[in-house]
């Protein structure tokens, strides 16, 4: 009856994962039509007042928010409550961080590419379009903190936490994208 | 019981994927400023190989093809 039981959830979790996938994946080509858009409408160049420099440091803020969110993750798998409460509320941090970077390039993209001008329409496109996936991604994380989910970690079910992860490294997947593309192709 | 061990070496690779990553972030950063023409190819490239460690080690994109015993 056990090995029943087991062998359902283990099937159960396997359609689970294999649903989110295909929603990265659906997820995934939306980013992929707007990169497209970017050399279909401005080819490889870009305006000389772009901050550059800028643009690393929430690349660098959005990768490590990546590595709070996996160690955050693993520390659910193992029962580790603290460590994983720790390392989430730091990616939370982190993600907003990153919508402070992004805010301070509008207001910069505002004075000298407006979403007038052909690479101020694919620049705040993409960007708009990423900042709302790492919103919903810090909201899915606020909700994975609530007391809720973590009795369900306590129980040993950590798929939410999983789920919520994956989604947050896939924002973190496109921007990997997003950032040469916009900021350094020539 | 060996379960400690695991998480220490888990956390520990997390660590590694980042060090890969920031690497490569910063390589396409001194490309993308130092190349002023022709150098999407290599850019192209250098993301390709950025996304593949996150696919694999955080997002874990193997464990869809891994079979019940």
């Amino acid at each position: 009856m056990e090995v029943k039981e087991e062998s359902h959830r283990e099937d159960r979790l396997s359609i689970n994962r294999l649903g989110l996938w295909l929603f990265i994946l659906s997820d995934g080509f939306l980013f992929i039509a707007l990169l497209t858009t970017r050399f279909y409408i401005q080819g490889v160049q870009r305006p000389p007042e772009l901050n550059q420099p800028l643009g690393l440091v929430i690349s660098i803020v959005l990768l490590l928010s990546s590595l709070c969110a996996y160690r955050g993750e693993t520390a659910a798998a193992f029962g580790d409550i603290k460590r994983f409460r720790r390392n989430i509320l730091f990616t939370i941090g982190l993600g907003c961080l990153f919508l402070a970077g992004v805010a301070i390039e509008w207001t910069e993209g505002f004075r000298f590419f407006p979403p007038s001008t052909s690479y101020g329409m694919v620049f705040f496109t993409l960007t708009g379009f990423h900042a709302f996936h790492v919103l919903t991604g810090i909201l899915a994380l606020v909700i994975v903190l609530l007391p809720g989910q973590q009795k369900r970690l306590q129980a040993g079910n950590h798929w939410g936490v999983e789920a919520m992860v994956k989604y947050w490294h896939f924002v973190d997947v496109a921007w990997v994208f997003i950032f040469p593309t916009l900021y350094l192709v020539s | 019981m060996n379960k400690k061990p695991n998480l220490k070496f888990k956390l520990r690779l997390g660590f590694i994927v980042f060090g890969a990553l920031m690497v490569i972030e910063i390589a396409e950063y001194v490309l993308g400023t130092r190349m002023k023409t022709g150098n999407w190819p290599y850019l192209g490239l250098l993301a390709i190989i950025g996304a593949w460690p996150i696919l694999q080690y955080f997002m874990h994109i193997f464990d869809l093809r891994r079979h019940k015993e």
